[in-house]
């Protein structure tokens, strides 16, 4: 018998043929493999090193972590290998966070300002001073007004203490940093499916579509998606579209990079929802059965967005639209993403919308490899809580803008300044409105600095950054090494809950903020007469933690807070394999995630004592708890009506459109030649202000030159390293060119981080304003080669608002960019505060209420105006 | 702040790196040298209160500050008694104590960072000789200046006890200790940081005391016949010719890549 020659074609065929056989067969001989993390040694005497399970604070991932501790301090930070969501792995600034800790410009003592407002001179008092003296404040606001006392918090990770302590003092304006974060992704999400944020499942995809997000290195989640990203585009051949008008490092990663016009996405989403619902692509069971709307319905919405029409618009060629649409519809799972991109600007709540409609038409919901809903788990609160403020706060929820449900807070120093609402004690934790809001010192160092409209302002703080260097007192806060809090953030499909606790004693008087909090009241109460005490009833942060997690079934039974303070985190899901990377089960398969959440069926307890509606809506004890189809009883999407609503009728009270649709930014239409789009971004290693005071961060990066297009800059005649003056409607300044094909050629783009003028020595590369204080003289600094900090463009950045989500529009403003003259120097900048008035009072005129608002909507022309609606305080759109 | 304690160890003391031959001291002289020591450990501490300034700016305390060199101006010696303790409360805040100033603390000054390496060693050091920390108006580091100061105001103290006591034994291992804390710890920072707080001071008590701190240092090591390297210097500015890197530091912003225009 003739035996068939064997080439090597044959191999080939054979390899291909038999990958999956190869994979299934016995390996006994493996490379050997290092242990993937959870254990360190000291280099020299070989001893083990004390593991502490965390959760990482540096940014707001809270990745799971370890810190290794040697002789009481940190030496080492790194991934929490138990951790489901992120698996041992920790971005460069969570490798980085003990800096704060031992930073030597971190305050250690409560400072009272002795000088004027930002002179810089304190003096240093005791706690029982300082306590004395914000309760005298407090007690003096309370009898006034509960509401005269405000917080703006920014990264609050303290689980319920602050509400608790703004619910004791009855005090509703409570301010957030959300409306210069992500605001108007969360309000075009929350009343389409219910949460603020999706959950993309990278790993088990086989399309993306990236809307401006640079899901690598910065937006939410990105070091559990970057996971993600990798492994679909290595394990499942996935590919990755992205539109962005920057080449980030996630654009790069992609298939293909589409650079877009600024504020132009959702017109190219809704350009693509066209071809496919025109091309009968969509997912006609899903939108029927899962949607509040008819495919018709839907067909006849996107009917005007063709891509000839997104195009003009974009900037993007028509048959990219129509190919990157079929694409996207016909591969299936499908998935999509966006971040800042489509979302700061004016309409951003469209943009969002329109984005997301893509899976939602596709009917890649809830599916493996789609678009999932967020998976989180919450913690009870410590008993008795402290009930709610008795009358609404005009900055907190201003009337303006009734649907922004995460608040409208940069517009608040306008709104003090008219004379909306009086202030008589001011509060700042973790957030520094001088540094990362449009205007920064223009406007909110004008408010800090004005003490009639801020007559007393504490800041809560670790670090003196540009907000707290204007404050009447300071309370030493704790950087996150130090402090106990809960934790739980749905970025992966895995839920889970976590704890943050201190690696070791607070360093100098420095006091976590929720003992902090507690002493302020028990000074206020402290025989607790005024009813206030009793909320604030535990010994320290662990016991606070105790009351959180003790009795969370499941969690009580393997120990509660003590199983968290051994793992970090609960549950475990498997274990870390060495090989995949992965978390595996005990046959070494990678976790199976759970998926169609709202296909969950209602059990017969549920439905005792249930009405079915006519349209299918479950209702128990007035509320919504599923929805009835196909002759079963799902708990469907947590919205109001367990739907996903693609028609958001509350939209329409307000004369905004309730279906997906798309707003030019007007004074884009207008711009001139010579004019372009400023935006700003964050690279990988920084981010909005603190992480400037972390050494080993500054020193990967610490100068940002605006990115600029060749063909700009030739136009220009600008070079890389050569100045250039860059004005807005409300200033203007000098920084150096970079000049990179990676950038939209109508777009002038500035990382954020640099350029403090306060945040200590790293940040301004000097310490004290006096030629003493020159340079570098402590010892650690002398390793510090740059001279060179950046230039922080946040001045000239007017406040824009979007009248639905009432997110900040960071990539709406219109600059004149030119070479720089002879007078102009590196690092000027002058922002006009009465500019910034006129930019606010512009903007306030696309609120609802705004002159302009009617005329950017004539599809809502049978809307009965502003006087037809009933305001509804606290806003909101679920 | 630091008390002493009647503990003592048999552990086995390595000596420090260089040992002068013994000099000729008694215990007169050890006490005064502990007395200087004290009176600066009260200066860099903490705020100075009203009572140890009125006791600074009594004519006896004045006078012999005067013969020993110090300068202050009217400042210090003319001001109202209320006006210059709050004065000096602001001074220290703003040079030792806020954000942007000059923690006098070891591990700072040769680290860049709080409670490194040297925090833990002194504590260690401290515990061994039969020393603790207790708590003053505020929270010191156990390498903090003043404190450091106390412990070998501690130390001197008890060479003079034992010199005094004849216990040549004990007097051997408290001079051998102190002469390992400066080598170890004090000698390697306090000079270059005492000429900082002098130049940076804008009050003329905080910069005699810098003066007189940065004096007495010099003479200690003198006396104690040790060598010891500065390592902090005070300096300024670090010339970017002794910065070592591994590449160009002066290179151009974003590299000036070749290709880019």
């Amino acid at each position: 018998m003739e035996m068939p020659k064997i080439t090597r074609r044959t191999f080939l065929k054979v390899s291909a043929g038999t990958t999956a056989a190869v994979a299934a067969a016995p390996r006994l001989l493996n490379a050997m493999e290092q242990e993937l993390g959870g254990k360190d040694f000291n280099p020299d005497s070989l001893a083990e090193r004390k593991a502490i399970p965390i959760t990482c604070h540096v940014c707001n991932i809270q990745d799971g972590a370890i810190a290794f501790v040697e002789n009481g301090r940190v030496v080492k930070l790194e991934g929490n290998p138990e951790h489901v969501s992120t698996r041992g792995r920790l971005c460069a600034k969570g490798n980085a966070g003990m800096w704060y800790s031992y930073d030597p410009d971190r305050i250690l003592y409560p400072l009272k300002r002795v000088g004027a407002r930002g002179e810089g001179k304190w003096k240093r008092i005791t706690w029982d001073e300082a306590l004395a003296e914000v309760a005298q404040k407090l007690d003096a606001a309370l009898k006034e007004d509960p509401n005269t006392i405000a917080v703006k918090k920014g990264r609050d990770r303290s689980g319920g203490a602050w509400g608790r302590f703004m619910n004791t003092l009855g005090s509703a304006t409570v301010l957030n940093h959300t409306s210069v974060c992500e605001s108007s992704k969360k309000i075009g999400m929350e009343p389409t499916w219910g949460p603020d944020i999706e959950t993309p499942d990278f790993a088990n995809a086989k399309y993306v579509l990236n809307f401006g997000s640079n899901i690598l290195e910065a937006a939410y989640f990105h070091n559990p998606l970057s996971q993600r990203v990798t492994e679909g585009r290595v394990d499942n051949h996935m590919k990755i579209v992205t539109f962005d008008v920057r080449l980030s490092n996630t654009a790069g990663f992609s298939d293909e990079w589409i650079p877009v016009f600024p504020g132009t996405d959702g017109a190219v989403a809704l350009a693509m929802g066209h071809v496919i619902l025109r091309d009968n692509l969509q997912d006609t069971d899903f939108i029927e059965t899962w949607t509040n709307v008819t495919v018709k319905e839907l067909k006849d919405n996107y009917k005007p967005y063709t891509p000839e029409w997104a195009s003009k618009i974009s900037g993007v060629p028509a048959e990219t639209i129509e190919r990157v649409a079929r694409e996207f519809a016909t591969t299936k799972p499908a998935t999509l993403f966006t971040y800042r991109g489509p979302a700061k600007h004016l309409y951003g709540s469209y943009n969002e919308r329109s984005c997301m409609m893509l899976p939602i038409m596709t009917g890649n919901i809830e599916t493996r490899g789609g678009y999932c809903l967020p998976r989180g788990m919450g913690w009870p609160q410590p008993n008795p809580q402290p009930p709610g403020p008795k009358h609404g706060s005009y900055l907190s929820t201003p009337p303006d803008y009734p649907l922004a449900g995460h608040k409208v807070s940069h517009l608040v120093p306008f709104w003090i300044a008219e004379g909306k609402q009086k202030i008589n004690v001011y509060m700042t934790y973790q957030d520094n409105p001088v540094y990362t809001n449009p205007g920064a010192r223009a406007v909110w160092g004008r408010l800090f600095k004005d003490e009639k409209l801020i007559p007393y302002y504490i800041s809560m703080s670790s670090h003196m950054g540009e907000e707290t260097a204007l404050a009447d007192i300071i309370l030493p806060d704790c950087p996150y090494l130090e402090r106990w809090e809960p934790e739980s953030m749905p970025n992966s499909l895995w839920p889970w809950l976590g704890v943050r606790q201190p690696v070791h004693a607070s360093l100098g008087e420095s006091r976590e903020n929720r003992v902090m909090l507690r002493d302020i009241i028990h000074k206020l109460d402290p025989d607790g007469k005024r009813g206030m005490k009793q909320f604030w009833n535990f010994k320290d942060g662990e016991d606070y933690m105790k009351q959180h997690f003790d009795n969370i079934p499941g969690l009580k039974e393997a120990g509660g807070l003590k199983f968290l303070k051994e793992h970090g985190v609960w549950p475990i899901y498997g274990k870390l394999d060495p090989k995949s990377g992965k978390v595996t089960d005990k046959t070494g398969r990678e976790i199976k995630a759970e998926y169609g959440l709202h296909k969950k069926e209602l059990s017969d307890a549920d439905m005792a004592g249930a009405v079915v509606g006519k349209d299918g809506v479950i209702s128990k004890n007035g509320k919504a708890i599923g929805v009835k189809r196909n002759g079963k009883n799902y708990v469907g999407f947590p919205t109001g009506n367990r739907v996903i609503n693609v028609r958001v009728d509350q939209w329409a009270e307000y004369g905004f459109n309730p279906m997906p649709t798309f707003k030019r930014i007007p004074w884009h239409e207008t711009m001139k030649e010579d004019e372009m789009i400023l935006s700003t971004f964050k690279l990988n290693v920084h981010k909005q202000s603190r992480t400037a005071a972390v050494k080993w961060l500054a020193e990967i990066a610490h100068s940002n030159p605006a990115w600029m297009n060749p063909v700009t800059a030739k136009k220009l005649g600008v070079k890389t390293g050569d100045l250039v003056r860059i004005e807005t409607r409300v200033g203007h300044m000098v920084t150096k060119a970079y000049v990179t094909e990676g950038i939209h050629p109508k777009v002038i783009s500035i990382p954020t981080a640099f350029g403090h003028w306060e945040y200590g020595r790293l940040a301004t590369l000097k310490l004290k304003d006096k030629p003493a204080f020159g340079g570098t003289e402590d010892a650690d600094l002398q390793n510090v080669w740059w001279d060179d900090r950046g230039v922080h463009p946040n001045d000239i950045i007017p406040v824009v608002a979007d009248p639905i989500g009432g997110s900040q529009g960071w990539y709406d403003t219109v600059a004149k960019v030119t070479k720089a003259g002879p007078n102009d120097k590196y690092g000027d900048i002058q922002g006009d505060w009465q500019k910034h008035v006129e930019a606010y009072k512009e903007t306030m005129r696309y609120a609802y209420t705004g002159d302009l608002h009617r005329k950017m909507h004539p599809e809502m022309a049978s809307w009965g105006g502003p006087e037809s609606v009933k305001h509804k305080a606290g806003g909101g759109g679920h | 702040m630091l008390n002493g304690l009647a503990i003592e160890t048999e552990q086995p003391i390595p000596l420090p790196l260089l040992v002068a031959a013994p000099v000729e001291v008694t215990p007169e002289d050890l006490r005064a040298r502990a007395g200087v020591c004290r009176l600066l450990a009260g200066v860099f501490v903490e705020e100075p209160s009203p009572e140890f300034l009125s006791a600074l700016r009594a004519p006896e305390a004045l006078r012999s500050l005067e013969e020993a060199g110090l300068r202050f101006d009217a400042d210090f010696t003319g001001a109202d008694p209320a006006e210059l303790s709050d004065s000096l409360s602001i001074e220290y805040t703003t040079l030792f104590a806020a954000s942007g100033g000059f923690p006098p603390v070891e591990s700072v000054r040769l680290t860049g960072r709080y409670q490194q390496e040297p925090h833990f060693a002194v504590k260690e050091i401290y515990k061994r000789a039969g020393f603790e920390l207790q708590k003053g108006r505020f929270f010191v580091f156990e390498d903090q200046l003043g404190v450091e100061l106390s412990f070998v105001a501690g130390l001197l103290e008890g060479c003079a006890a034992a010199l005094a006591a004849d216990d040549v034994a004990q007097f051997r291992w408290r001079d051998r200790e102190l002469k390992r804390f400066w080598v170890g710890h004090l000698g390697k920072w306090v000079r270059g940081y005492a000429r900082l707080i002098e130049r940076a001071a804008e009050h003329s008590f905080y910069r005699e005391m810098a003066r007189l701190l940065g004096e007495f240092a010099e003479a200690e090591i003198a006396a104690l016949r040790l060598r010891i390297d500065d390592q902090d210097k005070g300096k300024l500015v670090v010339p970017k010719s002794e910065v070592k890197v591994a590449f160009n530091p002066d290179e151009p912003v974003c590299g000036a890549c070749p290709g880019s225009t």
